[in-house]
């Protein structure tokens, strides 16, 4: 499990989203989500920045380090 | 399984199979006519190909579309692991000139060394994929 926790999974379900929406919504597979939610990936600076514009919140509030 | 790791999985077993039997035909000396063996190998592996990504894209859930991200970083390991591979296998291949080898010989040891550089680069981002997903 990667260092970088994230709440991508919380803020997806609270939007209704499934994880082949939100990968088609920024450009991702349904895999990549998947794998980000596990926590298995950790995403480009600019693709964090895209899920937390589309989540309309902060990408340190998204992703935070965990040890 | 995504659509990307079904075909890769397809081209793997599909380069695996078909050119073990073609090395195999070689190896025993059945193969006398290789370029008509050979031809028939590329057939083979094409039609095999198109059937099954036909069958995979009208089976599978996912759609095809652009490597994202995280399959493009997998896709440059994979190749990475399959150059050096390739470079290996096709040293190893033209120093088979010093054991007193045919051209035919050599060709085949070179066709030899892709097909393996290829499988192993096929079989690292089907690893890679498996793992990350």
């Amino acid at each position: 499990m990667l260092p970088i926790a994230n709440r991508v999974r919380e803020e997806r379900e609270a939007r209704g989203l499934t994880q082949s929406e939100l990968g088609a919504a920024i450009g991702m597979t349904r895999q990549t989500i998947a794998a980000i939610e596990q926590r298995r990936y950790s995403p480009s600076l600019e693709s964090a920045f895209r899920l937390a514009r589309l989540f309309e919140t902060g990408i340190d509030a998204l992703f935070h380090w965990e040890d | 399984m995504s659509f990307r790791y079904k075909s890769g999985l397809l081209t793997l077993i599909s380069l695996a199979a078909i050119y073990s039997y073609y090395f195999y035909r070689i190896s025993t000396g059945e193969g006398r006519e290789q370029l008509a063996l050979l031809l028939g190998v590329v057939v083979a592996i094409v039609v095999v190909q198109v059937v099954g990504l036909a069958i995979i894209a009208v089976t599978s859930a996912d759609r095809y579309g652009p490597m994202d991200e995280r399959e493009r970083g997998i896709d440059r390991r994979a190749t990475a692991v399959g150059y050096y591979t390739l470079i290996v296998t096709t040293l190893g291949a033209a120093a088979t000139v010093h054991l007193g080898t045919g051209s035919s010989r050599m060709a085949n040891a070179i066709l030899l060394a892709i097909v393996v550089s290829e499988c192993t680069r096929q079989a690292v981002f089907l690893s890679l994929h498996h793992r990350r997903a």
